[in-house]
């Protein structure tokens, strides 16, 4: 039979068919514009900065949104403004408030709001709008935010441009608290919040143009899931140091990037300049070779502030303790913390990119940060002593330890699935703890299932942590204070269940009311020193916050909060040309 | 026994219908059942005891099981699929615009698969020896065996190593060579062998003994009756390809149903999470629905023995 031949006109035609349907849809939406004229030594004007970010706000008003999204922070921080706010040096940073003066018992503030600030509509900001923003935020989930000791902040106008705080009682961080409320347009969002629909009014299904701020980007398009586009709002109050309008910018096009690695693709291939997190420290080399080239600039923002903590179950009754009591003996934790070499750690998991920690405040928390407290190092022959005095020897001979009633010491460690830090920390503590005798499981679980063993109280050990929104002590008095929902170890205490967590209280409670930051330093401290001490939970390291840009990137000042650029976006400028 | 093309036709709804209501009361008990819950980030968030308590009461989350499952089922008779606690918008909106989304990334991919898998799957089932076959097959099995994560991944190094690909929001020719690559290999190696098979049936080698032309019996006789055992895969590859894929959705940044699931199993979003198994399971069930028609007009002995 001879050979057939393919039939070559159909195979023409699904060929065309394919190119034709490729080619509707091939050409990307715009291309980047080039930044504006460079004028010697001063930031270029205009330009498109392209930004990418892992998720979408689930509201364009925060502070009406379900949750405190990363992404809702992100959104605040580029269309609305606040008083005040944390600048990247942890000092008190004007916005929309020009000064400020406290009375001398630090409970009443007089704050003078700029004249010349306004929304991005033209509409003037006035204290009118600080009075609304202030029962709006009242309203909602995050209403916490503008409490001191469960009592809201007062505040009335003193004219169109001055207005009068007084706080309930004293409170140690003072006007650091106005950096959560945004300044909100009362023009636009007063009647919703009077009809109960300030969720819907700036829901993502509403029209993009109906968003109102006066913060130094106002949204101009929103593609669901896909991109947010930013212009710069032409009303906005910032001036540069010459006295030039900011934000320098025209744009900000960001795409919803929700996988970390092609995020990283597209910033070393020049598609984007600005990306949602810190670099994980596996892909530093190959970006330190892209900063080699000039593609990319790299910028350490610091050692983190949410250190991962290691805590044991020390809740009364709990399963863990009774059936092995070991677990709960402050030797057994202090010989866990010298059989582990930290180093190892810093060098294997974090390729050198992280500092040795030996508890939650780290160099990265600024004065808040204790330098020479007690810690227990590396030291493996002090491990095993300690072991051995608490009855904990190889009874067997098979190379592990076993307690008193001939059980083999062994427990399990709860930590994240799929965040690769966490995992392999423990893979080396697991190893470590081996060498010594001491067997480990580690369990890697998601994280709705850890917090539910939490909060159940099932578990021996956790491997875990929350994110830290403010170097201030304030921020985590959930974690210092015996009744909080995060004192890892023994949470929602009724009373203290020992002396030196009622310490830490009192001086947790104390510094909270002192005006005083000196004396605030001085009883963190010390809280500090008894926490290190008692060691209810195990530090290992803290990671370096590293932050990529474009190498077209100028003006960014990283901070270790989200998020780390675009909190400043205002001031950040591409150089001529856009490369 | 009567068998009528409507009876059949009814049959296989009935079956969808079961099928998309079982699948979908499934997950949504599941996801209910599996730890964590709407207010498991708010307490990660440090939001306070009370609060989250009124959220739960809100959101039905202290109701007993059975009565959450009934009020959601409720919904559902109403097509009313409850909010999203995650974006705040009804789960219908959602599910529609990443529904649409993934309907226009799947038929990009389908196209595309069967445009490139089909024919060759022919070229290389009647002239297994030929050198372009060979090549052909070797690059099928590397498709075939790539997962798709890494087969997406190694498209977008290519494109943005190359910029001949856009990876601009939106642009859909870098997703839909991620779906449909590893599809159009799937399809070419089950169109090689069914062709190889069509080749050697009784009808075709007497037809070649009749002298038909080579060509008109691989492109008409052959093709179309290897066509008949594909139509049954391509009901399982639509409805696939139509539920999203959230390797490829998560590399290209596509907006599609997987990408949804995915946002809403992280933020324990359970209504979220049902309905898009709902959309998924409407999409496989019509996939195999449409595959079944095809097949019994092709074939009408399918719909009479089914």
């Amino acid at each position: 039979m001879p050979e057939p031949r393919p039939n070559r006109s159909l195979l023409v035609v699904a060929v065309l068919a394919l190119v034709l349907w490729v080619g509707w849809s091939y050409w990307p939406a715009g291309t980047p514009q080039p930044a504006g004229d460079e004028v010697a030594g001063a930031p270029v004007r205009g330009g498109q900065l392209r930004a990418t970010y892992a998720t979408e706000p689930t509201n364009f008003l925060r502070i009406a949104a379900p949750q405190p999204t990363a992404a809702n922070l992100m959104f605040s921080a580029l269309t609305q403004a606040t008083l005040l706010r944390t600048d990247a040096s942890g000092g008190l940073e004007p916005r929309l408030a020009e000064r400020w003066s406290a009375s001398p018992d630090g409970l009443t503030w007089t704050i003078d709001l700029r004249r010349d600030a306004r929304f991005s509509d033209g509409t003037p900001v006035s204290s009118a709008d600080v009075l609304f923003s202030m029962r709006a935020v009242l309203g909602t989930a995050a209403a916490a935010d503008m409490r001191v000791g469960g009592q809201p902040l007062a505040v009335r106008a003193v004219d169109d441009h001055q207005v009068l705080l007084t706080f309930p009682a004293p409170h140690g961080p003072g006007l650091a608290i106005l950096e959560h409320l945004p300044i909100l347009p009362r023009h636009i969002l007063e009647p919703a919040l009077d009809a109960g629909q300030l969720t819907t009014i700036w829901a993502p299904s509403a029209p993009t143009l109906s968003v109102v701020g006066a913060g130094p980007f106002v949204l101009q398009e929103y593609i669901p899931a896909q991109r947010l586009r930013f212009v710069r709002n032409p009303h906005f109050f910032g001036r540069d140091d010459d006295g030039a309008a900011l934000p320098y910018l025209d744009e900000i096009d960001m795409a919803i990037v929700p996988e970390a690695n092609t995020e990283l693709l597209r910033l070393q291939s020049g598609d984007a300049d600005v990306i949602t997190n810190f670099v994980a420290a596996e892909d530093l080399a190959t970006l330190r070779q892209s900063e080699a080239e000039g593609r990319v600039q790299l910028t350490d923002a610091g050692p983190a502030v949410d250190v991962t903590t290691l805590w044991f179950n020390l809740r009364p009754g709990a399963a863990a303790g009774t059936a092995r009591p070991w677990l709960l003996a402050p030797e057994f934790r202090r010989a866990i913390s010298h059989a582990v070499n930290r180093q190892a750690i810093v060098d294997t998991v974090y390729l050198g990119e992280a500092i040795l920690a030996y508890g939650p405040v780290t160099p990265g928390h600024g004065d808040w940060y204790v330098p020479d407290l007690p810690a227990a190092g590396f030291d493996v022959a002090r491990a095993r002593t300690l072991l051995t005095s608490m009855g904990l020897y190889d009874r067997n001979s098979d190379g592990m330890l076993d307690d008193e009633s001939n059980q083999p010491v062994r427990f399990s460690i709860i930590t994240r699935a799929g965040q690769a830090g966490f995992e392999k920390t423990m893979a080396v503590v697991q190893e470590h703890l081996r060498q010594v005798g001491v067997a480990v499981d580690v369990i890697a679980l998601q994280q709705p299932e850890i917090i539910s063993r939490y909060t159940s109280g099932d578990f021996d050990a956790i491997y875990f942590g929350g994110r830290a929104t403010t170097r201030d002590p304030i921020g985590s008095m959930g974690f210092w204070m015996s009744s909080g929902a995060f004192h890892w170890w023994h949470p929602g205490q009724v009373t203290p269940a020992t002396e030196w967590e009622a310490r830490i209280d009192a001086l947790m409670q104390q510094q909270a009311v002192t005006m005083d930051v000196a004396e605030r330093r001085r009883l963190f401290a010390e809280a500090q020193h008894i926490l290190a001490e008692q060691m209810p939970a195990l530090w290992f390291v803290a990671p370096r916050q590293v932050v990529a840009v474009s190498g077209r990137v100028r003006g960014a000042v990283p901070q270790i909060f989200f998020p780390p650029v675009l909190w400043n976006a205002e001031r950040l400028s591409l150089v001529a040309g856009g490369q | 026994m009567n068998r009528t093309p409507l009876a059949f036709f009814a049959r296989r709804v009935a079956a969808a219908l079961v099928l998309i209501l079982v699948v979908t009361t499934s997950a949504y008990v599941i996801a209910r059942l599996a730890p964590g819950d709407e207010t498991t980030t708010d307490f990660m968030a440090g939001v306070a005891a009370d609060a989250i308590a009124a959220r739960r009461a809100q959101l039905g989350l202290d109701d007993p099981l059975l009565v959450q499952t009934g009020r959601w089922l409720g919904g559902l008779l109403r097509l009313d699929l409850g909010t999203s606690s995650y974006f705040g918008r009804p789960v219908i909106t959602l599910v529609t615009e990443r529904g649409l989304n993934a309907a226009h990334l799947a038929a990009t991919a389908l196209l595309l698969a069967t445009l490139l898998g089909l024919p060759l799957g022919v070229v290389t089932g009647a002239y297994p020896d030929r050198l372009v076959s060979r090549v052909v097959v070797a690059l099928s099995l590397a498709l075939v065996a790539c997962p798709p994560l890494v087969a997406a991944l190694g498209l977008m190094l290519f494109a943005v190593s190359t910029g001949m690909l856009s990876i601009a929001p939106g642009a859909i020719v870098l997703p839909a060579l991620a779906l449909g690559l590893p599809v159009a290999a799937m399809l070419e190696r089950l169109q090689s062998q069914a062709t190889q098979e069509a080749m050697l049936a009784p009808d075709l080698v007497a037809a070649a003994a009749r002298g038909i032309p080579p060509a008109r019996l691989v492109w008409r006789h052959a093709a179309r009756q290897s066509l008949r055992p594909m139509l049954g895969v391509y009901g399982i590859v639509m409805g696939s390809l139509f539920s999203g894929s959230l390797a490829v959705e998560l590399v290209t940044s596509w907006p599609g149903l997987g990408r949804l699931l995915y946002d809403a199993v992280l933020a324990s979003d359970v209504t979220l999470v049902a309905g898009c198994v709902l959309a998924g399971a409407v999409c496989l069930a019509a996939g195999n629905l449409i595959a079944d028609v095809a097949r019994a007009i092709v074939d009408p002995r399918a719909a009479e023995a089914a």
